[in-house]
């Protein structure tokens, strides 16, 4: 028995609700399935869901080629101990055509490596909703979002038209060419996560706590060296930085902040202590105004 | 507290954070009229409250110079219209959920938009809250607006309200004016069921009676804002309310494992407990409460869970499991009060579901009785109803439902109405009245039975789930049927 307040009580059986919610209502539903902290309790509210029964859904990874090496290891491992069964989505055109973030604005590679390839895995697989991890303490626009989010044909989101959810009821019945995305997370903040991971003793990778990793520092943000693909400018050289991240993404494109919080305790003590938010670590999110509502009416999570 | 007192939990959870603090949460709404103010009062709030981080600081400091208002520096509204569209034409589009804590609580801010296109949009709002600000601009005092959100908070269930009396140095501090549009809200709120109802003057622009007090308002000794939400209490449940839980899956397992799984709505179960279902009235016992985490012995309001009980009842989702003594009625017929939510207007022959707790239910038949006039409060007869009015109506059911009244149990006394064709949400309501078996079968009414859907159902045999596909695939006929105007009913010959 875990010994979870009932603030986070209330935030899992909320969670586990809509859960079962959607899976009652949806007929092929998925979870993406990120491999970073929010995926890590996402995971385990659906677990928790359906036990003693299986997953009655499949997970999507959509894996850009460009996340770090410890989040890959982490992900197989998971998969395997877990028996689950795992979709893998990579835009396999793009990364012939050598789409990659160090050449291509964050918007243009955000939008081919992980909208188009998400839509991609989306509509081969036929899934009518897709259970993701968002929550609305992260960003401005994410504020705004219903718990079941209606996408229209393309999976495009318009603001102006989101259904109304009142109490508890969730409307989970389509239109035509609708397809949904569920977000059983939607009340959780950042420090509930850390809270909830630390209470419900779950594992997470590795990137989480502060280690001696090899760094560069650009514009003003460290990034660490995971591979001999990031271009080295004339005369640079990775630096041994005690680094940690917030959130997980592409390596080239989230940066790490300095750090000795290396364990769960310190992690969670800094995080409630923190005086920036998490997505300032997000390259992508600051690439132009109103950023993530665009890329969220183009069908990005 | 005492040290010693301190269980378990609070001490593992002190660990983690130093101050001791109520474990509630208060669900806090903002609304009125348009420009009244309300995205300013709790981007002020959220400021001075500490609910804003450096980075979201910088970014709001940098925004503001684009959009400097009334010879403030800051423009605190950016911190809550997170939409483009929102921040391009300076309104509120859509409600904002934001989350902070003090040193005392937590909260949940959803601050809903003003405008009267936008009144869905805030009835999703208040529906999921505890307590309500209703936000009046001093120099206009109670609007038409303002009563409707009033109308709107008091149908969801909001129990708690408190008046704002906002831009407060526009009207050079006059206690004489704040007084008479206080005693004009209170006027208004007789209408209502509120039990708690408050009034603070406040200018969210210079913060005034949000988190500091006021030096231009000596006249006012009552708490500010943020001291008045510190100490008022979050919505608490009837004591020994009677046990319900709408049945959402059925979890099936290894060793013939066949579980209910659901959220408790209401009240308490133990292991040993008889339970019955509302629909058939066949009873069982309660033999394990399942969690991942293991066995519970007992399960109340809010927790989600799977039960496992001694005898198979045969029953799937939309189902609702009860006590046996205090249950749900079992109905066909029910009376409601609504807010209606979608740009088409009621049609009285259009194909319309009910979605209760975890069921979905045909409509037979539906009629408006009265509508509430906003100037009045009042009641009028009618047999239209629009976007955003406040309607009484009847509605006749295509097969009977568990149902409870709003006011004893909200969580089972709830419906929204959804267009079969669409799928969207047209309106929200609460139960009124309900009656068994007052859904007569007229000559113009074609029943749906085993007879009828034979040819159709041909591969369905007895197993639970050829069962629940059978009532799926007998509502889709129904809403077919429905929605060209042939009215139906299921028969549920079990």
């Amino acid at each position: 028995m875990t010994a979870l307040t009932s603030h986070l009580k209330l935030l899992e059986a909320e969670s586990i609700h809509i859960f079962r919610e959607a899976a009652a209502q949806f007929r092929t539903p998925v979870l993406l399935y990120s491999i970073g902290k929010d995926s890590t309790v996402l995971l385990h509210l659906a677990r928790k869901a359906f036990w003693p029964a299986k997953l009655p859904f499949p997970l999507l990874h959509v894996d850009t080629t460009w996340k770090f090496r410890e989040m890959i290891a982490f992900r197989d491992r998971i998969v395997a101990e877990m028996g689950l069964d795992l979709i893998v989505q990579t835009n396999h055109d793009a990364v012939a055509k050598n789409i990659n973030p160090f050449d291509y604005p964050p918007s243009v590679y955000t939008d081919i490596m992980k909208t188009q390839a998400l839509r991609k895995g989306l509509d081969d697989g036929g899934f009518d909703a897709a259970f993701g991890g968002a929550r609305r303490d992260e960003e401005a626009s994410r504020a705004k979002e219903r718990v079941f989010s209606f996408r229209a044909n393309g999976h495009t989101w318009d603001p102006r038209l989101q259904r109304p959810e009142m109490w508890q009821l969730l409307n989970g019945r389509l239109g035509k060419d609708e397809t949904v995305r569920v977000f059983p997370m939607s009340n959780w903040t950042e420090a509930d996560i850390w809270r909830y991971i630390m209470l419900e003793q779950l594992e997470v990778v590795p990137l989480y706590f502060a280690k001696e990793r090899p760094t560069v520092e650009r514009d003003g943000q460290l990034l660490m060296v995971d591979d001999d693909r990031i271009p080295m400018k004339p005369g640079e050289q990775p630096v041994m930085r005690k680094v940690r991240f917030r959130t997980l993404g592409c390596y080239p494109l989230t940066a790490a902040i300095e750090s000795e919080a290396e364990d769960l305790d310190a992690v969670v003590t800094e995080t409630l202590g923190a005086k920036v938010s998490e997505r300032a670590g997000r390259l992508i999110d600051h690439d132009e105004v109103g950023a993530m509502e665009k890329k969220k009416r183009e069908g990005y999570f | 507290m005492s040290v010693a007192a301190l269980s378990e939990t609070q001490a593992v959870e002190s660990a983690i954070r130093p101050a001791a603090k109520s474990e509630s949460i208060l669900h806090l709404l903002t609304c009125g009229s348009v420009d009244d103010g309300k995205s300013t009062l709790i981007g002020r709030l959220l400021w001075d409250a500490a609910g804003v981080t450096d980075d979201q600081r910088a970014q709001i400091m940098h925004a503001s110079h684009g959009r400097a208002m009334n010879g403030e520096k800051i423009d605190f509204s950016l911190l809550l219209d997170g939409l483009v569209a929102e921040r391009e034409q300076g309104i509120t589009i859509d409600i904002a959920w934001r989350y902070f804590e003090t040193e005392s609580r937590r909260y949940v801010i959803i601050d809903s938009p003003g405008h009267e296109q936008y009144t869905r949009n805030m009835a999703t709002g208040a529906s999921h809250a505890d307590i309500a600000v209703l936000l009046v601009d001093a120099r206009h005092g109670v609007k038409r607006q303002t009563r409707r959100h009033a109308a709107i908070c008091n149908l969801v269930g909001i129990k708690k309200v408190i008046l704002a009396v906002n831009k407060m140095d526009q009207i050079d501090w006059s206690e004489e004016r704040y007084r008479a549009i206080e005693a004009d809200f209170r006027a208004i709120a007789d209408n209502f069921s509120f039990t708690d109802i408050a009034s603070i003057p406040v200018a969210a622009l210079t913060g005034a009676n949000v988190v500091a007090r006021s030096d231009e308002m000596p006249w006012y000794a009552g708490p500010t804002l943020l001291e008045y939400l510190e100490t008022v209490e979050a919505k608490t449940e009837a004591q020994d309310a009677p046990f319900r839980m709408p049945v959402q899956l059925v979890l099936r397992g290894d060793n013939d494992f066949r579980g209910y799984a659901g959220t408790v709505t209401s009240g308490t179960v133990h292991v040993g407990d008889r339970v019955v279902d509302a629909r058939s009235g066949l009873g069982a016992t309660l033999q394990r409460i399942v969690t991942m985490t293991g066995d519970l012995t007992s399960a109340s309001s809010g927790d989600a869970v799977t039960l496992l009980l001694d005898t198979d009842l045969d029953i799937s989702r939309g189902a609702v499991l009860t006590e046996t003594e205090r249950r749900p009625t079992n109905a066909d017929v029910l009376e409601a009060r609504l807010v209606w939510l979608s740009e088409k207007p009621f049609d009285p022959e259009a194909g319309y579901l009910l979605r209760t707790a975890t069921d979905l239910t045909p409509v037979t038949s539906m009629s408006v009785s009265t509508l509430i006039d906003f100037e009045t409060l009042s009641s009028h007869q009618a047999h239209d109803c629009g976007m955003n009015d406040i309607a009484d109506c009847r509605i006749l059911l295509g097969r009977s439902t568990a149902l409870d009244l709003f006011s004893d149990l909200p969580l089972t006394g709830n419906f929204v109405l959804v267009n079969a064709l669409d799928g969207a949400t047209v309106a929200g309501g609460v139960i009124t009245w309900v009656q068994t078996g007052a859904a007569a079968v007229g000559d113009n009414v074609l029943v749906l039975d085993r007879a009828r859907l034979a040819s159709l159902c041909a591969d369905l045999g007895d197993s639970p789930e050829d069962k629940a596909e059978y009532d799926r695939r007998a509502q889709e006929v129904a809403i077919l049927l429905r929605s060209a105007g042939i009215p139906v009913l299921i028969a549920t010959d079990r």
